[in-house]
């Protein structure tokens, strides 16, 4: 801290009380952000509390990260200053839960799991399927935009958050949005707060809409020889009358780590697989199943099969926790989140392939058919260096992505801290865009409070 | 307005493609609300270039700039309030792409919401979102409203259908938003400008989603005898978590005129009726149109059926979508609300309008989108009795304050714009307007692109505008 520590401990126990703040090495040790850690931790009871905290930050120009379950901090470039952690923990409650309207208000510091088990109890969900699910808050997947592979049929956050609360960098209080299903009141601000990571604005409340469970549920795989018969079955899917929940695409290498027990034998490891499942009544499940081998069947697929209910569980299980399981795999692990039109995803997966075997490195790749992937270089043998090759690399996945005929975009979400060495690295070269998104910044958060740094163009 | 931009505005544009004179201007005095404002030229682009060359000469002569569709808008987006150039979109009109493989169309601002529908039939695709004004609005004025439609209950606004933007900033600058792909890293610049009212940029371009037609669609007819069982009915088969792709409700009094002009086959003696559509494949289709049926049944519908073939659908839906317009027969004009409210509150809502219609002695309306909870009821009036309307203003801000109340919005799918921007205190804090205040400025620094819209301007705190003169000849379709 630029201030003698004792002073800003003092006034920031005087915000949240003493117990809140927290200096234990291990805590500050969790709280981690690409290699820098803050000098202190704050848990904040509310909303009043976080943006007194801010102010205070802002006059004493301290910067601050929010922070829930601490599993996604990895993601985005390194912070130039890193005062304080604001751990949304304590903030963790359901405000509202309307069943009856389908709605629900949380506080950002809820966790997933437990929220998913209070909807199951109604019969009703959110489709968010996202990694780190054991530990992940509400706010930690909005900030980070958690990719889960529901949104083939339902969207992501942007299409069924209603609305939300939160702090401003200037210590603001303010919303958007609302409560009601739909609503066009004043601008849609808090669609800029999915995916900011944190350096907009601190999320204190978001409402959702929430999803009937579906009665009955089935899930398939199907597997082909190459990345071109697969998106090509894809595409037949998506071009049939079908109602698909999920349709997701693991290049060879990734059904050895999602398959297990009889099917794992069943499925040929070098092979591409299309994971798809259907929901609704039970004829509508088992007119996919006919439907889906048909499509198969035409597109040459290698094996196609219906899983039982607790082969689903486990193989939608590892497919959501994708990011999860190459971090922990490998400390090298350098995952990027790629979006493309589907069209052209088996172009693009092939050139990353190639980088990938000219560095040799192994490609590890699975994502939403509709076009959005993690796509893992990964080193052949086990180290604890990231291999030198990796800078380079990167530079050349923004180089494909970048090509005219593939207008991809991608940002590197996870890699060794020390391969973050700016802002380029993981958002990739300056574009167009870059300087309305300053605009936003600026208009959030001028003194520049709120993770600074950590965003696109190092915003 | 000084000539000399007049002149300028010729050069860069041709003459043909800037009006000028009085009588071609008071075709763009109003839209589709009961607001009116004089713009002093309307000019129509041919490109971004164009567009941009505009927006320069604006700012040099620092004067207005409102984009403008096909003006079917309901809050008055597409008005020139304070005078100043209105840039009409309709040269601009081309679909420039298909990508049929990918189910994305590239489409000019000045294309037709219908027209891009029946671009991609043969394929088929749609788009989904469908305002009533589908046959007249145009995709542009969607992107600024984030327009909606009976339809949006399954498949979302048009914020949720559109991936990319190229917009054209208060400067003049050109600058592509987005993209095909279904997300773009860094903020979600496209969740912001779609349904900003056209008060960040002027847009030139937008990519948006194309959807698979479903292979079977059924519409219901339930015919009810009182509003309660009607909107209990609604709740029903929210409470159910049915999804129906679309739940309209009409009350008796729109009915009525909706039959004598459309001749649907309407009822003309009941309370009520609901209008509701599911779709997908056949067997999903079969079992919701079973159980909306049971649902009705128990709430003492006293008719359920089925539209027999897509001529008797078609005309259900032509009711429901020229209801507005039907109303222009029976009354010299009309007020058409936009609140929502929480699904459950709809029983409750529907008795307080009521109320409200007895209350300030005026005939309501109820024609909306009841399975999402947007009402739409119709203040009808007779402009030239300046009392009644004075009652109309008042009966409207009363069923906001309610819709407030009950945890709801001021606009589900017509926008802001000048007519509730005034109202804008009841639901956002002065902290929450200052940011968006501040937002707009990030963009629109001069505040001279679309002035007056969306936020406050502190004359009259928490009240509806009173038009000075109410527009005559906006009857929307």
């Amino acid at each position: 801290m630029s201030r003698p520590a004792q002073v800003s401990f003092t006034r920031l126990e005087e915000i949240a009380g003493g117990a809140s703040v927290v200096t234990d090495a291990a805590e500050i040790a969790a709280r981690e952000v690409c290699g820098m850690r803050p000098a202190v931790i704050v848990r904040p009871a509310d909303a009043v509390q976080i943006a007194e905290i801010l102010r205070f930050a802002a006059a004493e120009k301290l910067a601050a990260i929010p922070t829930g379950g601490c599993t996604k901090l990895g993601i985005g470039s390194p912070p130039a200053r890193y005062d304080i952690a604001l751990d949304l923990s304590r903030m963790n409650r359901v405000l509202a839960y309307d069943p009856h309207d389908l709605t629900l208000g949380v506080e950002p510091g809820v966790r997933i799991e437990g929220l998913l088990s209070t909807l199951a109890e109604k019969k009703q969900f959110l489709p968010l399927a996202v990694p780190f699910s054991a530990r992940a808050t509400i706010g930690g997947i909005v900030a980070a935009n958690s990719s889960s592979p529901l949104r083939h049929a339902y969207g992501g956050v942007r299409d069924f958050c209603l609305g939300m609360e939160f702090v401003t960098g200037e210590g603001s209080q303010a919303k958007s949005g609302g409560r009601v299903v739909k609503n066009v009141t004043g601008y849609d601000l808090h669609k800029l707060l999915i995916g900011s990571l944190g350096t907009l604005a601190v999320i204190t409340r978001v409402n959702f809409r929430t999803f009937p469970m579906p009665q009955a549920q089935g899930t398939f795989v199907a597997s082909f020889s190459s990345a071109e018969a697969a998106f090509d079955f894809c595409r037949a899917v998506s071009h049939s009358v079908l109602t698909l929940q999920m349709v997701e695409v693991a290049n060879p290498g990734v059904a050895a780590l999602i398959f297990s027990g009889e099917i794992s034998a069943r499925i040929e490891p070098r092979t591409w697989t299309v994971v798809l499942s259907a929901a609704g009544q039970p004829a509508v499940v088992d007119r996919h199943e006919r439907e889906l081998g048909q499509l198969a069947g035409a597109a040459v697929a290698e094996e196609f099969l219906r899983l039982s209910d607790a082969e689903a569980d486990s193989v939608q299980a590892q497919i959501r926790e994708f990011p999860k399981l190459m971090t922990e795999r490998t400390p090298a692990a350098t995952i990027f989140r790629v979006s493309a039109v589907p069209g052209v995803m088996a172009t693009l997966l092939g050139k990353l392939r190639v980088v990938a075997a000219q560095h040799e490195l192994d490609l590890l790749s699975l994502g939403r058919a509709a076009g959005i992937f993690h796509v893992a270089f990964l080193p052949q043998k086990e180290t604890s260096v990231p291999p030198q090759s990796i800078p380079g690399v990167i530079a050349e996945v923004f180089r494909a992505c970048g090509q005219p005929e593939m207008r991809a975009s991608a940002m590197l979400e996870w890699c060794p801290a020390e391969i973050k060495t700016s802002a380029d690295v993981v958002w990739g070269p300056e574009r167009p865009d870059f300087e309305l998104m300053r605009r936003v910044k600026n208009s959030f958060d001028p003194q520049n409070v709120l993770a600074p740094g950590r965003f696109a163009g190092g915003i | 307005m000084q000539p000399q931009l007049i002149r300028e505005l010729e050069a860069l544009l041709g003459p043909k493609a800037v009006l000028s004179a009085p009588e071609d201007l008071m075709l763009y005095e109003y839209d589709g609300s009961v607001e009116l404002g004089s713009p002093r030229c309307i000019v129509f682009p041919d490109s971004a270039r164009d567009v941009a060359g505009i927006v320069r000469l604006a700012n040099r002569y620092e004067t207005p700039i409102v984009g403008r569709g096909a003006g079917t808008g309901l809050s008055g987006g597409a008005i020139a309030r304070n005078g100043g150039i209105v840039v009409a979109f309709s040269r601009m009109n081309r679909v420039l792409e298909i990508d049929a493989a990918n189910l994305r169309a590239v489409v000019q601002p000045g294309v037709v919401n219908l027209d891009l529908s029946r671009a991609v039939e043969h394929l088929g695709l749609y788009f989904a979102p469908d305002p009533s004004s589908q046959k007249s609005c145009t995709i542009g004025g969607n992107v600024s409203e984030n327009s909606g439609g009976p339809h949006t209950l399954a498949y979302g606004v048009t914020a949720n259908h559109v991936t990319g933007l190229e917009l054209v900033l208060p400067d003049g600058e050109i600058v592509r938003i987005g993209g095909k792909s279904i997300e773009t890293s860094g903020y979600d610049l496209c969740g912001l400008f779609v349904g900003s009212e056209g008060t960040l940029a002027l847009v030139t371009e937008i990519t948006v989603r194309l959807m698979r037609k479903p292979e079977a669609v059924k519409t219901l007819l339930a015919v009810y005898d009182t509003l309660d069982d009607t909107t209990e009915s609604v709740v029903e088969i929210t409470v159910r978590a049915i999804t129906p792709a679309a739940c309209e409700m009409l009350d008796g009094f729109t009915l009525r005129a909706v039959e004598d002009y459309v001749h649907a086959g309407f009822p003309k003696d009941c309370a009520a009726v609901l209008l509701i559509e599911v779709e997908g494949l056949k067997e999903a289709v079969e079992a919701q149109a079973a159980e909306i049926t049971e649902v009705c049944r128990q709430h003492r519908a006293r008719e359920v059926r089925a539209a027999r073939n897509d001529q008797e659908r078609n005309l259900l839906w032509r009711g429901r979508k020229e209801a507005f317009g039907a109303m222009g027969r029976i009354s010299p004009m009309y007020y058409v609300q936009d609140g929502v409210i929480p699904r459950t509150r709809l029983p409750e809502t529907l008795r307080r309008i009521e109320e409200i219609s007895r209350k300030y002695d005026l005939q309501i309306g109820n024609i909306f989108h009841a399975g999402d909870g947007n009402l739409h009821p119709l203040i009808l009036f007779d402009e030239r009795d300046r009392a009644q309307f004075a009652r109309v203003v008042a009966a409207g801000g009363e069923i906001m304050r309610h819709c407030v109340e009950v945890g709801g919005a001021l606009t589900g799918e017509h926008g802001i714009g000048m007519e509730k921007n005034e109202l804008m205190p009841l639901i956002f804090t002065e902290d929450d307007l200052a940011l968006m205040e501040r937002v707009r400025a990030a963009f629109n620094p001069a505040g001279r692109l679309n002035p007056g819209k969306v936020l406050p301007m502190g004359k009259a705190c928490g009240e509806i505008r009173v038009p000075p003169t109410p527009a005559s000849a906006a009857i929307p379709t």
